[in-house]
């Protein structure tokens, strides 16, 4: 059921996750896993592109959505200010959150004040990255997930693997499973329209009776101080309608100038996340309004290392995510691990940027190094994030920090590219180690003049593949020769 | 028409017979090849794994060393994007006016092999023979950064006696991305496993690239299996006429 | 909660560093930001409210036409299918719409547990957006609170051919002010958390009828 990533429970914290080559080497052999999140990663995939193909105006979306999303990030003070004013006018109470710690502070801080016992969630990974839910249920609070995915995760003691489907790890068989057990459902088949359905009862309750909601938000607009979520179940639209107070907790980054700059937004987000051309059900709110809705309304801006990401002029544009997850369903490292080995909330091409950034480099370092830089994710990011730029900066930052380490004497992959670099400044040293090179491997060709096995960084190219012997001569030797016969 | 071949680190040293046609090929087209011997690598590799300085100095000496050619071909995609999408980076960051001259004056110049045919020769015939069957794979540097579209295609197309079968999910990548084949051998070796699946199911007899480096990983595990494939770079291809037939490597 | 004027200085103080402070126009740099992209439709009106009725299809929502002085009975038409009796109805619906035969809950402050015991919901909208099938609430009298079109199982919808646009920015073009509260219902509630295999009617109302008033007929 849970992939046996990290014997048991998946730790999607950076600070105590694997190394992402050690998490992936567990997770590859969970067949199952790889065929779920390939056939997922399909279907959205599909969907995605038939849409886009139709779309005329696609790539003037994406420059525009870009644009927009850059603008904001060069005026984030100004929006924050912005949208603060408004939502204050409007009724609603702005907090702000300097990190993980201070935003659950802040969270807990209201749920007393609430006497809260109970918590309905929407779900946001953003509460996932600063380890909300162990934080209430820790003051003995109990959260309930209320998307479909959430509760399969949460009932499951499980971790969202992908930002848009975060289940899409686990199958019916598995999803049946849980709900059987866990929603006392003995005869529950594995029909994914009675799974869902199952799903519904027990939530209902829940929607009706807990007073007290927190959301995430897809956007924050600073002109009219409104919040917007999208989603397909209604469950948001349940959280953010029916109870008496509700917390959305956000990203400083979520901001968007105006209310019409939505016209981009909406088109590109519903299209890049589930294929497509609007989300089921998108809602706006702003502040409190008397008589709809709650009637305490508070919203946590997270900082939490964005601003020292926003500080670098290549790593900025890590922050115009709009958590689509069309870099999840498109990476081809992703569909082969799933999110689970990133070990973060974060996961895929946009994780591998964004994770090791919010850790400051402390940790996630082997994430920058979780790709083989095709640029898929960059070709269909709808605000064209150029992630492989950035994982090329974040790798140079890893390794720049390595210089100064002890280790490095001891890390065979740093001494090679040192002394490669060594023998690439001259054309004199690296045919010598042309000839070396030719004449040591030949320890290690065989009859058919192919090498099988090598040593040492070697063995990891030999584990799955054959290395052609190097030949007798050179290209420049060839070249030196028949410049010689002077033809 | 002169053009300066800018061989590749591991072409020089792994792939020579590819060197050997791209010259054979552009002679017969009547291009006039030289070959600076200063050349060494054009510092992709340390780029990519995180050694900036180090790529920023064999980029340096690239740039300096072709200054005067008339244009550079480079029968690799993933060296030709190293030069357009990062040199003017790591000059801007840590180079100087002159270099950055010099590097804007010489980046027109440079050429993948299927851009150098049909962009500079605008030839897509070049009068190739190679009758077997073949697959094509598109390399992802050449794919998305260079964008190199059908020009791949067209030149396939007018090589006689050559039967052409469409790979499946040809904008997949096969896995290799340069060091992570190794610092991250068993997911590379996933991806290209699933590549593999299409590209066995062509029931090809060669797969071809502008890319070694992609043929080096993909054949590397053909070979492994003992499958009846090879590979082979579309420049050997090319080069192949009736007369003068595909040399037989070792 | 002393903690956070601190830290809002703090972020603020942090932000303006990193960003040098920001442009020092503003508002004109946002207004030299460029939109290329599609603004107005290119259908005309027939092909438009069909591309409309087409994806509302799609979505498996029930769609009738009809001339604005039919639309009583339309409305009684669709109420009487629904094998329904007791309805929610915005306060501000029009009197017309509330037909005989049935059960109406005026909503002037019903409770939660008085709008669970309905069976469907009835409601007027503000805008129809034809390329995504999209209804738009922007819960004015006539369309009611949030939760009357959102606890009720079935939800009729009676949308104006005058009140549909074709693409999205032309929904917003008609915003001549930001809605302080809005709902965009493109289909009916879904999930496909399972196996990528979508399913129909989580939460929020699993049955949409929308009667679309040729009021654009006359008008051509």
């Amino acid at each position: 059921m849970r992939p046996p990533a990290n014997e048991g429970h998946p730790v999607l914290d950076p600070v105590l996750a694997a190394p992402f080559p050690q998490a992936a080497f567990t997770v590859l052999r969970n067949t199952q896993l790889r065929k779920n999140v390939a056939h997922a990663t399909d279907v959205i995939q599909g969907k995605r592109n038939r849409l886009v193909a139709e779309k005329a105006d696609w790539q003037e979306l994406r420059s525009a959505a870009s644009a927009v999303r850059t603008h904001v990030l060069e005026n984030l003070g100004h929006y924050l200010e912005q949208f603060e004013e408004r939502c204050t006018a409007a009724g609603g109470t702005v907090h702000w959150a300097k990190d993980a710690a201070e935003a659950r502070a802040i969270i807990l801080d209201i749920l007393r004040e609430e006497q809260a016992s109970e918590v309905i969630k929407i779900k946001t990974m953003t509460s996932a990255e600063i380890q909300l839910n162990p934080a209430i249920e820790a003051a003995g609070i109990k959260a309930f997930e209320t998307d479909l995915a959430e509760i399969i995760l949460q009932l499951g003691d499980d971790e969202p693997s992908h930002i848009v489907v975060p289940a899409l790890h686990v199958n019916r068989t598995q999803v049946r499973e849980i709900f059987a057990r866990k929603m006392n459902l003995p005869e529950l088949s594995d029909d994914p329209k009675e799974l869902t359905a199952a799903a519904r009862t027990f939530l209902r309750e829940k929607f009706l009776r807990v007073p007290t909601a927190i959301s995430g938000a897809n956007f924050l607009i600073a002109e009219t101080g409104s919040v917007v979520i999208v989603e397909s179940e209604g469950n948001g639209r349940m959280c953010l309608t029916l109870p008496r107070t509700m917390i959305t907790l956000a990203g400083i980054e979520k901001v968007i100038p105006r209310f019409h700059d939505l016209e981009i937004m909406l088109q590109v987000l519903a299209r890049s996340a589930t294929g497509e051309r609007m989300n089921p059900y998108s809602s706006l709110w702003t502040g409190v309004t008397p008589g709809d809705g709650p009637q305490r309304f508070h919203v946590v801006l997270l900082d939490n290392g964005r601003s020292d990401i926003l500080a670098r002029r290549g790593e900025r544009q890590t922050l115009k995510c709009i958590r689509c997850g069309a870099c999840q369903n498109t990476c081809p490292v992703y569909r082969q691990t799933g999110g689970h080995a990133y070990g973060s909330p974060y996961a895929g091409p946009i994780g591998a940027i964004l994770t090791p950034q919010l850790m400051h480099l402390e940790h996630a370092q082997t994430l920058p190094y979780a790709s083989s830089l095709c640029g898929a994710c960059y070709e269909v990011c709808p605000v064209k994030i150029n992630i492989p730029e950035v994982l090329i900066d974040l790798r140079a930052q890893v390794t720049d920090k390595e210089r100064d380490e002890e280790r490095r004497f001891f890390d065979p992959m740093y001494l090679g590219m040192r002394i490669a670099n060594f023998i690439f400044a001259s054309a004199g040293r690296f045919r010598l180690a042309q000839r070396m090179g030719r004449l040591g491997l030949r320890l290690f060709t065989r009859n058919d003049g192919w090498i099988h096995s090598l040593p040492s960084l070697g063995a990891r190219w030999t584990m799955t593949r054959d290395l052609r012997g190097l030949p007798d001569e050179t290209f420049r030797e060839w070249w030196a020769a028949r410049d010689r016969k002077g033809e | 028409m002169r053009a300066s071949l800018f061989i590749t680190c591991y072409n020089d040293t792994l792939y020579p017979e590819t060197g050997r046609a791209v010259v054979r090929l552009l002679e017969r087209l009547g291009v006039e090849v030289e070959f600076r011997a200063a050349q060494t690598c054009c510092g992709q590799m340390h780029a990519n794994t995180g050694f900036r300085t180090e790529a920023y100095s064999q980029a340096k000496r690239l740039v300096r060393l072709y200054q005067d050619a008339e244009t550079v071909v480079i029968p690799s995609s993933s060296c030709v994007a190293m030069i357009r999408d990062q040199y003017s980076g790591l000059i801007e960051e840590l180079g100087n006016q002159e270099l950055r001259e010099q590097f804007a004056a010489l980046l027109p110049r440079v050429y993948e092999l299927s851009e150098f045919l049909i962009d500079r020769l605008g030839v897509d015939d070049v009068g190739a023979y190679f009758p077997h069957r073949v697959t094509y794979h598109a390399s992802c540097h050449g794919l998305r950064a260079l964008g190199l579209g059908d020009r791949p295609f067209r030149l396939l197309a007018k090589v006689r006696g050559l039967e052409l079968v469409a790979l499946e999910n040809l904008d997949r990548c096969c896995g290799f991305g340069g060091t992570f084949s190794i610092k991250n051998a068993e997911v590379s070796s996933a991806m290209l496993s699933t590549k593999l699946l299409d590209v066995q199911k062509t029931g090809a007899e060669y797969c071809t690239a502008l890319d070694n480096s992609c043929l080096m990983h993909l054949g590397g595990a053909l070979h492994r299996q003992f499958a009846a494939m090879k590979t082979v770079h579309l420049a050997e291809i090319l080069a192949s006429t009736e007369a003068d037939l595909m040399e037989t490597t070792p | 909660m002393k903690m956070a004027p601190i830290s809002r200085q703090a972020i603020l103080d942090r932000i303006r560093k990193a960003t040098g402070g920001g442009a020092p126009d503003v508002a004109g740099s946002y207004a030299g930001l460029h939109r290329d992209y599609v603004r107005a439709g290119k259908l005309g009106a027939e092909e438009r409210i069909a591309l409309m009725i087409e994806r509302l299809r799609e979505y498996d929502a029930e769609v009738v036409e009809t001339a604005p002085d039919s639309l009583a009975e339309a409305t009684q038409g669709q109420l009487a299918a629904s094998g329904r009796r007791r309805f929610v109805a915005p306060a501000g619906l029009p009197a017309e719409w509330l037909a005989e035969g049935f059960e109406w809950q005026i909503d002037r402050g019903l409770s939660t547990a008085e709008i669970e015991q309905a069976e469907g919901v009835v409601t007027a909208a503000f805008c129809g957006i034809a390329d995504s099938g999209t209804i738009v609430l922007h819960h004015s009298a006539a369309e009611g609170r949030r939760i009357i079109s959102l606890l009720p199982d079935w939800h009729l919808c009676v949308l104006r051919a005058s009140q549909v646009v074709e693409t999205l920015p032309e929904y917003f073009a008609r915003c001549s002010e930001a809605p302080v509260l809005a709902t965009y219902i493109s289909g009916p509630s879904a999930t496909a958390d399972i196996e990528m295999t979508r399913i129909k009617g989580v939460h929020g109302p699993r049955f949409l009828h929308v009667i679309v008033v040729r009021d654009d007929v006359t008008a051509r």
